[in-house]
């Protein structure tokens, strides 16, 4: 019992130490006008700490998928909810995983396991506007806020090299990477990206103009 | 014949709606003050190039139509549109109905098939319930003649490749019931407004032309019918669609009539079947806030009114429309030219018409149901089809539209 008190003295001395030592990150994103730019994947080139596989959802509400853009880790499972009073049917083509149900209202999908990184579009054959996006990674990331914010705390100091994703960029283009270092103690200095996006491809259900 | 076909097509649309776990409607009715040129419209029988025209200033009604839609399956979706107008011929028409197969692909390549009555791809303007556009009332002059005499009766294949940065699709079809399509513009020539016609309604043919032919007054035809031996016309049309909102579409129709053959109509004349084919090419993209809208045209109708003595009439029209995107603000501003010419005219006197055209509207949706515009159309053109029937050949039209759309 006393060898275990001591054990577990060591690990809080040593979370201790690396509390003390651990930086933040954070990263803004705006656009060519200097609106925030939400659903932007930051990446860091640090894998994400070992974690038990996780089951994500991606619901549709208002024939629009939510979240528009979900990370996730290899292993992971992505489900897909309706939530809407009419049918969905969501597909996706990628070769990283291709399937599709249709999912009548209140419906949920088979979990879908993805094991290799990457980006899967996803879309419903019933409503093309409706397209979400699953970010696949290894690395540490996040999704900007519709503040156009991301932050990483408990970075140990060093070099990092930090990666933005869009759906909006051009595709076929390497996402925009810059380098910082994160200092043993406080925040580095905020990172700003500025992106020029493409109109968004989802538009939005009018009752003027159809989509047919 | 086309009442039964129409009641036919909007039974068939209850009862499939009524199967139909999914359903959408949409509708939308215009009520408008207009100020209108002296030139009388061709709505009146006139050469005048604008809906409206006898020189008044009053309220009109815009029209009105219902948009309905029902995905029977999945991958089966039944579409079809109604309008009520009361310019022209006035009456309920179906503007388009048909039936679209479209299986999921779990690959970069989709198909489908359709089949029914539809609008071919011309338009890049007309997105709106009942064909009308979001960013002016009146179309331009490709898409009010698409809109006049444009249907495609028939069946359809469209073959998409879907790419990370690319996508392409290619369509093809086969229709019949447009061999008067090429009329209005040989006779009348281009005009800009927005009065479609739909499957049931009628064109009205220039009183001076009828008069000059004997006929009796006033004279309509169905834009939408067959005419002589059984044939199919068909089109075909390529799109690429790039990153962000960019689309490039080229297109070619052909509706393959007999321009000798004629058949029976309204008041015992004859009509004759036009074969008409023209190359139309379009594109639309957006930079920032204003999406831009061009579109081309080049055709010729033809005509046998004697054997072996063809009349030929080339035309030609394009346009360029910006519309910025403010919220619920969104102005817009057209510019369009349109020419017609008939190369050899050894046998009658209708050498054509040139013209420029100006569209400006302010759209303002205060609410999601309505939608304000106020637009101002000019339109500079000559024709020496006007001067033949003792009318001023240049005439410089302008029409003020103040409309109040309801939307459903």
């Amino acid at each position: 019992m006393k060898r275990w008190g001591s054990r577990l003295l060591c690990v809080f001395v040593w979370g201790a130490a690396m509390a003390a030592q651990a930086g933040t990150l954070t990263v803004s994103a705006i656009d060519s006008h200097g609106h925030a730019v939400g659903d932007a994947v930051i990446s860091i080139d640090r894998a994400n700490p070992p974690a038990a596989a996780s089951t994500h959802y991606v619901d549709q509400k208002a024939e629009t998928f939510i979240p528009y853009v979900e990370v996730m880790h290899p292993g992971d499972s992505v489900v897909f909810r309706n939530s809407d009073n009419t049918r969905h049917h969501v597909y996706s083509f990628s070769p990283l995983a291709a399937f599709q149900f249709i999912l009548s209202p209140g419906e949920s999908s088979a979990p879908v396991l993805l094991d290799h990184t990457g980006i899967i579009a996803v879309g419903c054959n019933i409503h093309d506007r409706m397209i979400a996006y699953l970010v696949v990674t290894a690395d540490q990331s996040q999704v900007t806020s519709k503040q156009g914010k991301a932050r990483f705390d408990g970075l140990p100091p060093g070099r990092y090299t930090v990666r933005i994703w869009h759906p909006q960029l051009s595709p076929g283009h390497a996402p925009a990477s810059v380098t910082v270092d994160v200092p043993a103690e406080g925040a580095a200095p905020a990172l700003p990206f500025t992106l020029r996006l493409l109109p968004d491809p989802r538009g939005s259900a009018d009752r003027e103009q159809l989509d047919y | 014949m086309n009442y039964r076909l129409c009641s036919i097509i909007a039974l068939w649309g209850a009862a499939m709606a009524g199967h139909a776990q999914d359903f959408t409607l949409h509708a939308y009715a215009d009520e408008r003050l207009v100020a209108a040129p002296d030139d009388s419209s061709w709505t009146r029988g006139g050469f005048g190039k604008t809906r409206y025209g006898d020189g008044q200033t009053k309220f009109h009604f815009g029209g009105a139509a219902v948009y309905g839609a029902a995905q029977i399956t999945p991958g089966l979706l039944a579409l079809a549109q109604l309008q009520y107008q009361t310019s022209g011929h006035s009456g309920l028409s179906v503007l388009e109905a048909w039936v679209r197969y479209r299986p999921v692909s779990t690959t970069p390549w989709r198909w489908y098939v359709r089949a029914g009555a539809f609008f071919p791809p011309v338009s890049m303007e007309n997105d709106g319930v009942g064909w009308t556009s979001p960013w002016t009332l009146s179309s331009s002059a490709i898409n009010t003649w698409t809109g006049e005499e444009l249907r495609a009766v028939g069946g359809e294949f469209a073959l998409e490749h879907r790419g990370e940065a690319n996508s392409w699709d290619l369509r093809a079809a086969l229709f019949r019931r447009d061999d008067p399509s090429g009329t209005v513009l040989a006779e009348r020539g281009w005009s800009i407004g927005d009065l479609v016609a739909g499957i049931g309604s009628r064109l009205r043919e220039p009183d001076a032309v009828v008069s000059y032919e004997g006929g009796t007054l006033p004279r309509y035809y169905d834009p939408f019918r067959n005419i002589g031996s059984s044939h199919w016309g068909d089109y075909v049309a390529l799109s690429w669609h790039a990153p962000g909102a960019t689309r490039v579409s080229l297109m070619h129709y052909d509706n393959r009539a007999d321009p000798g053959a004629t058949a029976p109509y309204a008041g015992n004349d004859e009509q004759a079947a036009w074969r008409t084919r023209f190359w139309s090419a379009g594109a639309r993209t957006e930079t920032g806030a204003i999406t831009w809208i061009a579109q081309a045209m080049d055709g010729d109708t033809t005509v046998e009114p004697v054997e072996g003595r063809y009349r030929l009439t080339r035309f030609r029209s394009a346009f360029v429309l910006a519309g910025w995107n403010r919220g619920a603000w969104r102005p817009a501003l057209r510019v369009e030219h349109f020419s017609t010419r008939k190369p050899s005219s050894e046998l009658f006197s209708h050498p054509g018409e040139h013209g420029n055209a100006v569209t400006a509207a302010l759209n303002w949706r205060p609410r999601d149901y309505l939608r304000l515009t106020a637009e101002v159309l000019h339109i500079d053109s000559t024709s020496t089809l006007r001067a033949q029937y003792g009318l001023p050949a240049h005439v410089i039209d302008t029409q003020l539209q103040l409309s109040m759309r309801v939307l459903y």
